[in-house]
């Protein structure tokens, strides 16, 4: 490692020889990545504060990128709403380099936004994060009846589940026939 | 919009963690997958029930069992199992088990609530008060399908007392090798039939009564050999008879223990007076009650008075030295 090279180098900022190596190094100061979503919005993020996010930091410590090769190839994340990715950003740099709080009332209380939020925090494997909001849906569960949670969060019956299973087995059997039958009009 | 049934792995195992026991069961009942993935998932990652108490009782009124637990001394819930109308009630809701039997799913919703214990409980109960329940009922086959039950599971009762209701040996003996021993404080035992018999040398086999310090009992023991007993700080018991040689030997045993508080037997006849009298010597008489008093090996404050009331019933205790009655004679410490 060339760290206490860098930390001689910084001591001493009057010898010119270290100068352009001290450019070269993009840790001193911040370095900026840049990170998008499904609507292509492209964010700007400090390496410190997506240091929560364990994907990224993989990709960024695998990668060795210079400021400008950075900026060329944001990181994609198709899977991600911009409205989430901006969400989890926003998190990211309030929380950079601090200790997380216990509790986190920030949260957006509208359940769509919540899981949405949820699963892009787990994929991007934020661990803090992804407890205060996993907290969050179990206090959205507390004292509810298995009816109330199925119709909130929209998940079917054991009995509806198997009559759509069924339909779409039917569907894709249809669908099968359809094409083997319109393959076998080709084929005349 | 993503559904709560779509999370990966990782999130439902938060979610499930964060959430209380009681969310656990509702979000069990949702769905067949949540169901699944609930029932699969490790004991060690399911929140603590935090019970206190809990109890399963068969009741001869009406063939029903009852599931109890205390979570705290203000939150009290029960399970209703009724054979009649084969159903399941709880809070109000009542399911029809159809052609499911209400012993099985007793068993089967204990067995669940047992896998979110994490602290010990302070009290576990067993009530089989069948003794009048029709011969073909399927609650007689209760105390034997809870021993399969957990003998399969590998579970076992964390519970500091364990207490059993019932009006046979077989019982007993079916569920108290469910209690894990290593946390097992305190056995008691009740009859529901006033004549029940219990042969003790057969329980005293058992790891839960040589790891129990407190033993009760109001049934009349059979085979009783005190040096299955002298292990416990306080015992209270019915017996035959206790002969002089065996009182000698738990006076012994009490007397140079650091942790005996009290023992007491209730003999249907007892005539070793003089046998006892030439063992330890002059005793001091109050009304019908005989007494001696015993200096400790390990405390110079405190006394053993040994009580035989009435020629049948007899006591060990600690006492203080204040409490030694005037003109008795405290007799020092003798390993002999």
């Amino acid at each position: 490692m060339s760290s206490t090279e860098q930390g001689t180098s910084s001591a001493a900022p009057a010898e010119p020889t270290t100068a352009p190596e001290s450019a070269a190094a993009p840790e001193v100061p911040e370095s900026f990545y840049y990170v998008h979503g499904k609507d292509k919005v492209v964010h700007k993020v400090s390496a410190g504060a997506l240091q929560h996010s364990a994907l990224i930091h993989g990709m960024i410590s695998n990668l060795g990128y210079t400021e400008e090769q950075a900026k060329a190839n944001p990181f994609p994340f198709e899977n991600i709403d911009g409205d989430i990715l901006q969400m989890v950003v926003d998190w990211c740099n309030q929380h950079k380099g601090k200790p997380t709080p216990p509790e986190d009332t920030n949260l957006p209380k509208q359940k769509e936004k919540l899981f949405d939020l949820v699963l892009a925090v787990n994929y991007l494997e934020i661990k803090e994060l992804l407890t205060y909001c996993c907290k969050q849906v179990a206090m959205m569960v507390k004292g509810k009846s298995p009816e109330e949670i199925r119709e909130i969060w929209m998940i079917p019956t054991d009995a509806e589940d198997e009559a759509a299973e069924k339909e779409a087995k039917k569907r894709a059997g249809k669908e099968a026939a359809g094409e083997t039958a319109a393959a076998a009009g080709d084929a005349k | 919009m993503s559904s709560l049934s779509e999370m990966p792995e990782l999130v439902m195992e938060n979610i499930m963690w964060f959430s209380d026991f009681r969310s656990v069961l509702t979000l069990r009942q949702v769905c067949r997958d949540f169901r699944n993935f609930i029932d699969d998932l490790n004991d060690s990652k399911l929140p603590d029930s935090k019970i206190l108490k809990m109890g399963i009782i068969s009741e001869p009124d009406e063939n029903k069992i009852m599931l109890d637990f205390l979570e705290s001394e203000d939150s009290f819930h029960r399970i209703e199992y009724s054979e009649y109308e084969n159903s399941r009630k709880f809070q109000e809701k009542t399911t029809y088990l159809e052609n499911l039997n209400i012993v099985d799913v007793a068993i089967r919703d204990l067995e669940l609530i047992l896998k979110f214990q994490k602290s010990n409980l302070e009290c576990f109960s067993f009530c089989f008060d069948d003794f009048s329940i029709q011969d073909d009922s399927s609650i007689h086959n209760l105390p034997i399908k809870l021993s399969n039950m957990l003998n399969v599971t590998g579970r076992k009762i964390k519970t500091k007392k364990f207490t059993v209701k019932s009006h046979c040996q077989f019982q007993i003996m079916s569920v108290l090798p469910l209690a894990e021993p290593e946390i097992l404080e305190f056995i008691n035992l009740f009859s529901l039939d006033d004549n029940m018999e219990l042969e003790i040398d057969e329980i005293a086999k058992t790891e839960q009564w040589k790891k129990a310090m407190i033993f009760r009992s109001d049934c009349h023991l059979l085979n009783l050999n005190v040096e299955d007993i002298c292990h416990f700080s306080s015992c209270a018991l019915k017996t035959n008879s206790i002969s002089a040689r065996d009182l000698d030997f738990l006076k012994k045993t009490y007397i140079s223990s650091s942790n005996f508080e009290s023992s007491y037997f209730e003999l249907k006849n007892f005539n070793k007076n003089e046998e006892i009298s030439n063992l330890w010597g002059p005793e001091f008489i109050s009304g019908s009650t005989r007494q001696w008093y015993f200096r400790l090996k390990d405390s110079e404050k405190k006394i053993m008075r040994i009580e035989i009331y009435q020629d049948c019933d007899i006591q060990f205790d600690i006492v203080k030295m204040s409490e030694v009655r005037n003109g008795a004679i405290v007799h020092d410490y003798n390993e002999n």
